[in-house]
């Protein structure tokens, strides 16, 4: 563990850094506009500004969001005392870019076309390093266990060509590699954000398993271990009414957020509703962190910010696009 | 015996600039952390951010200024030559240093961890920065005390 001491160089230049999220009038604005030019007018007078060259057509706006997600997460590993504190916001990014590769690779075999499109710049290997290591089968230097986990569901596809199975697999040591990572870090704030990341993860795939009707055994076979709330405990909601579900998790944390599920009027809205609202308890678990002038988790805090951020423009900018009903986009979006 | 007295109150001169001064380059060093953090972002903030790393410092000038005292009390500075210090005199000019030594060296430390935040508070809010000051000068206050009381310690004893 990194002492605290050495992270006040760190957080008072995150502080200085806050000034690259955009605040709330930024967005309202961004949300008011009329098509996507205006927007990206907007996006000019922002720090997104320095991204904008680099696009051919106002349709890129995706491509922006990630090189400011980008030069955020290689800015912040360059002064950061303990990179692992980075690597564990940046590994689903890394699983992701697996997954693409195991499709395309699938793809390919069948005659179809890989889609290295879909590729994220945002992980911590290097994507041209990814495809090297798969195209030319040499795995041993893939690390977060890759090196044998993908051989494996190469292995894992060619028995059953169950996709949701092999996904599932990779899923698993994806949250297994971060709760190793955040044992090594050994800070208590990043143990909590990340058990409740995970009840977060379980909450929203069970909702979405529950919509399909499947049997608990398959339903718990999809949830991962290391939340506050125990996997029997989850799969036991699914004997009970949604609006019931607030009352038996009362006792942990994310129950809290259930009582959203008494409002709504699906499933399908409640699900969606859901997935705002357990980005925010996630964030809730971090915002203690703006009150510690010396604390690894500002890091964090400052991380999913952006993400948040992120995931806000992204939003808003798809639905300036296809010009959809911009209430909506209000509602769904994250507050920090 | 007379040349114990005087190593007593040289003992206190040192422990009184050692260890403010150690408190303040503690503090200033905590604080100049945050300021590069800072100012590597807003190099505009120079000014700002100067002012409050300078806080930490005063305790180490307070550690000099009593050892200046004590070893002008004991003579071994300015023109009049050595005076005659006893064991137990020179045993109450060590005394008289400690409480500069002491809240020195902890307030330094402490004050330089608040101005390090009151940094971080300008880097977001530089509006703010009256109250930023104010904050780390409340810490200020007990070395102040600390000083006041070495003074009137040292000005007790009879020599």
């Amino acid at each position: 563990m990194v002492p605290a001491e050495r992270y006040g160089y760190t957080v008072a230049r995150l502080r200085a850094m806050e000034n690259r999220i955009l605040d709330d009038s930024v967005l309202q604005r961004l949300v008011e506009s009329d098509d996507l030019e205006n927007a990206m007018k907007i996006l000019g007078e922002t720090p997104y500004s320095s991204w904008l060259v680099e696009l051919k057509s106002n349709s890129e706006f995706d491509k922006t969001i990630e090189l400011e997600l980008g030069f955020v997460y290689s800015e912040i590993t360059k002064f950061v005392p303990d990179t692992r504190l980075v690597d564990i916001c940046r590994i689903p990014y890394d699983f992701h870019n697996v997954k693409v590769l195991l499709k395309s690779h699938i793809l390919q075999r069948d005659g179809g076309d890989r889609r290295f499109d879909l590729l994220t710049t945002l992980g911590k290997i290097p994507t041209d390093d990814l495809i090297l290591a798969i195209e030319s089968e040499d795995y041993r230097l893939l690390p977060f266990g890759l090196h044998s986990a993908f051989p494996r569901s190469l292995t894992m596809w060619e028995q059953s060509h169950d996709i949701l199975e092999v996904e599932k697999s990779l899923d698993r040591l994806l949250f297994g590699e971060m709760r190793k990572l955040a044992r090594e870090i050994n800070v208590d704030a990043v143990d909590k954000w990340l058990k409740g990341r995970i009840d977060a993860e379980n909450l929203r795939n069970i909702l979405r398993l529950k919509r399909m009707e499947l049997d608990p055994a398959v339903v718990a076979s999809f949830l991962h271990d290391g939340g506050w709330v125990s996997i029997e405990r989850l799969v036991s909601l699914l004997g009970e009414p949604i609006e019931g579900w607030g009352r038996v998790l009362s006792f942990a944390d994310i129950g809290g957020v259930l009582l959203h599920a008494q409002e709504s009027i699906d499933l399908s809205s409640l699900i969606v509703e859901m997935e705002k609202v357990l980005d925010e308890y996630t964030t809730g678990i971090l915002r203690r962190a703006k009150y510690g002038a010396f604390s690894p988790e500002n890091i964090l805090y400052y991380i999913w910010s952006k993400e948040m951020e992120s995931k806000n423009l992204r939003m808003i900018l798809v639905a300036i696009a296809n010009d959809t009903d911009r209430d909506m986009v209000r509602g769904l979006m994250r507050r920090g | 015996m007379d040349l114990l007295g005087i190593m007593l109150a040289i003992c206190g001169a040192a422990l009184a600039a050692g260890f403010a001064g150690a408190g303040s380059a503690i503090g200033v060093g905590i604080a100049g952390e945050s300021g590069a953090g800072v100012m590597t972002e807003d190099p505009g903030k120079f000014g700002l951010v100067l002012l409050l790393q300078a806080l930490p410092g005063t305790q180490g000038i307070y550690g000099l200024l009593i050892a200046f005292f004590a070893i002008l009390k004991v003579g071994l500075l300015g023109g009049g030559g050595a005076v005659t210090v006893n064991v137990w005199q020179g045993l109450g000019v060590l005394f008289a240093c400690l409480p500069i030594a002491i809240a020195g060296y902890f307030s330094g430390i402490a004050q330089g961890k608040t101005s390090a935040s009151c940094i971080q508070m300008i880097a977001k809010r530089p509006e703010e920065t009256g109250k930023a000051v104010i904050l780390p000068a409340m810490v200020e206050t007990y070395a102040v005390l600390a000083l006041l009381m070495s003074i009137i310690l040292l000005n007790g004893i009879q020599i």
